[in-house]
């Protein structure tokens, strides 16, 4: 089996699609070499990096299939799937056949597994444009950290920058130690040292308990439903939720 | 009473009004602003019973001058009484927001002293959020029955949604729970408010800058089971306040026992199998065409406590199936049991580039259990039990409950339905939208 490698950037994958059109070996998979098992039947090539092929590949996606197809490859491409890279191979091959009607043929594989993929990544990101919880720092800064499932950062930081006006903030992503940062309302995703601590402003406390009253006192006893709670809310986001 | 104090009364007393919605309004951030709203909405966290947190949802004052029986805060109930001043609950809110906790504030209010008085001080709140901290996010306000045209106009300027509680269905209930509340009071600033939403988009037609008045519309709540109306008579209500008064949103809720009264019924759980079916008898009317005459009437004037509204309606007319998938209109596919609007949407779609497989239709997310008996694919009827009614009944009939869950609470985890669960803004607005 031939398997194409990238370094796992966008740009790299959009790369190894690029050459999957002119090489001759064309690839069965396309993986990055991030969490590549090399078994010893497979033929990996290792597809270099090339921000022009990738651009013309992004061009092609948009002019060709469709923005909403762009918009799938790339949530697919954040989902960090292990099988992402083929995925988004598959469903663009059919999609420079079929151009704009790809998404509406659900009878197709390929095309399934994309949407539920995306919806996935879609879901994550509202969710967490609710459950996202700044804190107040000294200097009227605000500090939001986040362990999302997929790697949503750059699709929630638009929101906030659109929302909160002048405030200054920075979202943290503990998994992987990515920030986004606002200046001047516009906004930089950045790395982050992982032992970065906060410390946080005077009237911090304060709030968070207001908050945890508030919480505690919302809920109708009679009706009390943890299961129905988990269902909306998993658990693996309570560690940053205030009120959990 | 510091404001930790306040809060804990002034929220626990707001707990039973059911919406929290923020969806309908998409106001946007102005220069130098805080906050905007998203036109799905968007929840920020569920509490111990399930329900979705959006909002700040709080009494403005919980010393009520009024004494409906089934309310907690009736003057003669005897508990802790607090009121919040305007700008307290400005801070409040501008602090919850700037730290993620909310998509804005619903503010609700018993009635101190007068409602005009109340109404102000409602009014006093808004204002402050917009004009002096330039407050952009989602605000529900709460219009006070019996309150002064001019001032509900003037507080309604401010807000993405207002609400006027209808709480008992019928004159009967209100004279016999709420005596100081008239049928009139309350539909009169409904009918006010209606109109102001009409003519405001009139005037935004004519000049672009005009601001909508209430852009989210206004909602209201029933109470289930506080009082003898039967299903049949809710739910024509329900269809009422949307025809004639163009309401966004009618919430239901089962009624808590709160206090033992000899006017109220004994309930031992509030009664959210038929709150359930309230709600998805309400999307029936509001996304899939049916009418409240179809669902029920005076012979059958409550729902079936086994079967959902539509699947109901689909047995009492076996002779309208089964319809094939691959050539229905739109508006029958909606009929079927186990197709949903997202489903229905997506079989429409599917179908201008492939004829839809019997597996396929799986992918699309409908559901097979009840889909089945109602449908046929590429002409062959795929039903375990065959076109009839009574072996159908029979196997969609809900599993045994285990023992010791109390039924309302089965029933709440099992909202797997084709129906859209009420609180749930997430899905709510990528099906739909509540627009
Ligand atoms: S007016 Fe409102 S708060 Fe006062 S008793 Fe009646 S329902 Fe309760």
């Amino acid at each position: 089996m031939i398997i194409y490698l990238y370094d796992g950037s966008f740009e790299g994958l959009l790369t190894a699609i690029y050459e999957s059109y002119y090489l001759k070996d064309k690839p069965e998979k396309i993986y990055s070499k991030e969490n590549f098992q090399p078994n010893l039947l497979d033929d990996t090539i290792y597809i270099e990096t090339d921000g022009t092929k990738a651009d013309k590949v992004y061009e092609s996606i948009g002019s060709k299939i469709s923005k909403n197809a762009l918009r799938n490859v790339y949530h697919i491409f954040l989902s960090e799937h292990q099988e992402a890279g083929t995925m988004i191979y598959n469903y663009l091959r059919l999609g420079w056949r079929m151009g704009n009607s790809v998404d509406l043929n659900l009878m197709d594989n390929r095309v399934m597994v994309v949407q539920e993929i995306c919806n996935k990544v879609s879901r994550e990101r509202h969710r967490m444009l609710g459950l996202i919880r700044f804190q107040q720092l000294k200097g009227d800064f605000y500090y939001a950290p986040i362990e999302p499932d997929y790697n949503i950062i750059g699709l929630v930081a638009p929101h906030f920058v659109e929302r909160m006006g002048d405030q200054n903030w920075m979202i943290h992503d503990k998994k992987r130690n990515i920030a986004a940062v606002t200046f001047h309302k516009q906004w930089v995703l950045t790395n982050i040292d992982d032992k970065f601590t906060p410390s946080l402003g005077d009237e911090e406390i304060n709030y968070q308990k207001l908050w945890r009253e508030y919480f505690n006192n919302i809920s109708i006893e009679e009706r009390y439903n943890p299961k129905l709670q988990r269902k909306n809310m998993p658990s693996r986001y309570w560690n940053n939720l205030i009120e959990k | 009473m510091d404001i930790q104090q306040k809060l804990k009364i002034l929220a626990d007393s707001a707990k039973y009004d059911v919406s929290c919605s923020s969806s309908g309004s998409n106001r946007k951030n102005t220069q130098g602003g805080i906050g905007n709203a998203t036109l799905s909405g968007i929840c920020h966290s569920w509490s111990d019973d399930g329900r979705c947190i959006s909002l700040l949802k709080i009494l403005y004052t919980n010393e009520c001058v009024y004494d409906c029986v089934y309310c907690v805060n009736r003057v003669t109930n005897d508990i802790p009484r607090a009121s919040f001043t305007p700008q307290e609950v400005a801070d409040l809110t501008i602090n919850f927001y700037k730290r993620n906790y909310i998509e804005g504030l619903f503010l609700s209010s018993a009635i101190n002293k007068n409602p005009d008085y109340t109404m102000e001080g409602l009014s006093e709140v808004v204002r402050i959020l917009r004009e002096e901290y330039r407050f952009n996010g989602y605000i529900h306000l709460k219009g006070i029955p019996g309150a002064d045209e001019a001032l509900i106009s003037k507080a309604g300027k401010y807000v993405d949604r207002m609400s006027v509680n209808i709480e008992l269905p019928s004159s009967e209930g209100l004279k016999l729970l709420a005596p100081q509340k008239k049928k009139e009071s309350i539909l009169k600033p409904m009918g006010l408010i209606n109109q102001k939403i009409i003519q405001s988009k009139e005037e935004k037609k004519q000049f672009k800058g005009a601001n909508l008045f209430v852009p989210a519309g206004q909602s209201t709540q029933l109470i289930v089971g506080a009082t003898q109306d039967h299903d049949y008579k809710i739910l024509t209500l329900t269809e009422g306040l949307y025809n004639r008064y163009k309401l966004k949103r009618v919430y239901y809720s089962a009624y808590v026992p709160v206090m033992n009264h000899p006017k109220l019924p004994q309930v031992i759980n509030p009664p959210t199998v038929r709150e359930h079916r309230l709600y998805q008898a309400d999307w029936l009317l509001r996304f899939y065409g049916f009418s409240a005459g179809e669902l029920l009437d005076e012979t059958q004037p409550n729902f079936d406590n086994d079967f959902d509204p539509k699947t109901d309606w689909a047995l009492r007319n076996i002779h309208l199936f089964p319809i094939e998938i691959n050539r229905a209109e739109y508006e029958m596919l909606l009929r079927v049991p186990g197709i949903g609007v997202r489903s229905a949407r997506r079989i429409i779609a599917a179908r201008r580039v492939s004829t839809i497989s019997y597996d396929g239709l799986k992918n699309i997310g409908v559901v097979m259990k009840r889909a089945q008996h109602f449908i046929t694919c590429n002409g062959k009827y795929h039903g375990e039990v065959g076109m009839k009614v009574g072996l159908i009944r029979q196997s969609l009939l809900p599993k045994p409950k285990k023992t010791n869950v109390p039924s309302w609470q089965e029933n709440q985890l099992s909202f797997l339905t084709d129906l859209v669960p009420y609180n749930h803004n997430l899905i709510n607005s990528i099906v739909l939208g509540e627009l």
